[in-house]
């Protein structure tokens, strides 16, 4: 599962190491750069199936990065849906523990956290990958979009898991979990299946 | 005015005893699903419901009194029972919403379903509970600890139960528990026809095929891994014993595969005299059609697997064979015969692993 600092709504400004006022010519010698140095280490590697799927991810965060950041209208709406994302999260934990009923709050923040990563992870990504500029840089191909698409759905699944990791329990009630207890009945179970 | 006249039908009332022990068997039986089902809109435990727990239908969801008599059932129906629990399924089931699942049910159900080895289902119950990935882990700690100790049995089923909680986040729609398909790996494993010895999976070095075999096997890189760094004799009497408790049957597939071995050392020995009879120019027709009477070497797939495949290709023997015995798709490799290709027996005799896993009584020759 990824883990990023960015709490996993996907920062393309950190992906390319630029600030939030970055200005498209930034963006694209960030990319250029960026591009430049994974390509480079990527030939002087052996290519094993992990290596492939680790640098394929790299490449389309990086497409991804330039795709969405290098016009205006596509840089202002993707900031500003993660930001009304993070907002909405915050105001449903804040309204769950108040102990308000978030039934709503919770729906829409499913179905707006699920469509924000559908779009800036996996279609964007899947998207610059047939952008000219990002083919020209990153050499990607048809082929690559076939091992891609796996490992991005991989990768967004995995976001949407760490995201979920501190939002309030909604299908389940919240557990207390021992683990001192969960030791114990690990080690029951492996003297049972050892028997 | 014209309308159909509206019939006045008794309230609906649910036996809340049955309610609870349709839960505690669901619960005892590790039974996700039925679980579910008697929290949704439609079941028969919801007053709102037209279905009703007294059909025939809903017969399944009901304890028998064999499970009634089980400690288990005895559990899970006392934690049922107990007032707060009790008071939130009331109230989830009076609700006009998606109901939110009792926490210490869920858990108590996945730990029954992996003392049961439903591990897809308590992949699930445990994914919900955000507990998974810790509880795999947990598995994998007291395993290794298990084989640091040199307890290969105790460690192979700790290693079983952390890869049967796996989850597959790359499933489409959605993620789903990883599950053994091992017809579908093994025509992976076989994918590309082995040009060299070096290619052959079953013919690799002892050291690279321990390497394939735990991967294949534990279907799963990273817990393969963890295995990596510890001495070959410590692989091997892991391997055997992951052999033994992936495939409870693998005895009989063990018979087979030496059967299958001499059809084919006899067909081999068989070529290498027709073509030193050819060499030396003593072949003669009467030779030839002795030759050609010899056992048809296209039954060893048959042979292997058990049974006759009517047309049966290559692969289509080796997805039954995954199936069947996971571990076979080790010990064999693609051979083409004449015009046809098949599936035949092979390994190596210098390598320890194909005595360690029971195939051979003893180092033999190469097949």
């Amino acid at each position: 599962m990824p883990t990023t600092d960015d709490g996993g709504y996907v920062n393309y400004f950190e992906i390319l190491d630029l600030g939030p006022d970055a200005k498209p010519g930034e963006v694209r010698k960030s990319y250029r750069t960026k591009m430049k140095n994974l390509v480079a280490e990527i030939a002087a590697v052996e290519i094993t199936e992990e290596r492939r799927a680790a640098y394929l991810l790299e490449m389309a965060k990086l497409n991804a990065g330039l795709f969405l950041l290098r016009e205006t209208e596509l840089r202002d709406a993707y900031w500003q849906d993660r930001q009304e994302l993070i907002n909405l999260e915050h105001e449903w934990c804040q309204a769950a523990q108040s102990g308000a009923d978030t039934n709503e709050l919770r729906k829409s923040y499913d179905s707006r956290v699920r469509a924000f990563l559908s779009r800036y992870v996996e279609d964007a990504m899947l998207a610059a990958g047939r952008d000219k500029e990002c083919v020209e840089v990153s050499h990607w191909d048809p082929a690559h979009e076939r091992h891609a698409s796996r490992i991005l759905r991989h990768y967004r699944n995995g976001l949407y898991q760490q995201i979920l990791e501190r939002l309030p329990f909604a299908e389940v009630t919240k557990p207390d979990i021992d683990w001192d207890e969960r030791r114990k009945f690990v080690a029951g179970v492996l003297a049972q299946g050892a028997n | 005015m014209f309308g159909r006249k509206k019939t006045a039908t008794a309230p609906k009332i649910v036996d809340q005893e049955i309610t609870a022990h349709a839960l505690a068997k669901a619960v005892a039986d590790g039974d996700f699903v039925n679980f579910r089902l008697l929290f949704q809109s439609f079941s028969p435990a919801r007053v709102s419901s037209s279905e009703r727990f007294e059909d025939a239908k809903y017969a399944y969801l009901l304890p028998d009194d064999d499970l009634e008599s089980k400690p288990e059932f005895r559990e899970a129906l006392r934690m049922v029972r107990e007032e707060a629990t009790w008071r939130h399924i009331q109230n989830e089931l009076d609700a006009n919403r998606p109901a939110q699942l009792p926490a210490e049910l869920v858990l108590l159900l996945a730990d029954n379903a992996v003392r049961l080895g439903k591990y897809t289902i308590a992949a699930q119950a445990y994914e919900l509970l955000r507990m998974r990935r810790r509880m795999q882990d947990e598995f994998f700690a007291q395993a290794d600890t298990a084989l640091d100790n040199g307890n290969a049995r105790r460690a192979v089923h700790g290693y079983l139960v952390a890869t049967g909680l796996e989850y597959n986040y790359a499933a489409f729609p959605e993620p789903l528990p990883l599950v053994p398909d091992w017809q579908t790996k093994a025509l992976i494993l076989h994918g590309e026809y082995p040009r060299t010895p070096d290619d052959c999976i079953p013919l690799q070095q002892p050291e690279q095929f321990l390497r394939t075999a735990l991967t294949y096997l534990l279907l799963d890189g990273r817990a393969a891994a963890r295995i990596e760094g510890r001495p070959v004799s410590v692989r091997l009497s892991f391997l055997a014993e992951l052999v033994k408790q992936r495939d409870p049957a693998w005895r009989d597939f063990v018979h087979r595969y030496r059967e299958a071995c001499d059809q084919m050392r006899e067909f081999e020995a068989r070529i290498q005299h027709a073509m030193a009879e050819r060499g030396g120019g003593r072949v003669s027709l009467a030779r030839e059609i002795e030759e050609m009477l010899g056992e048809d070497p296209h039954k060893i797939p048959a042979t292997l697997l058990g049974r006759t495949i009517e047309g049966g290709e290559w692969w289509q023997y080796l997805k039954e064979l995954a199936y069947t015995h996971p571990a076979s798709a080790l010990f064999v490799s693609r051979q083409v015969i004449g015009e046809t290709e098949i599936i035949v027996p092979r390994y190596r005799g210098d390598s320890p692993v194909p005595s360690a896993v029971g195939l051979l009584p003893a180092a033999a020759a190469n097949v």
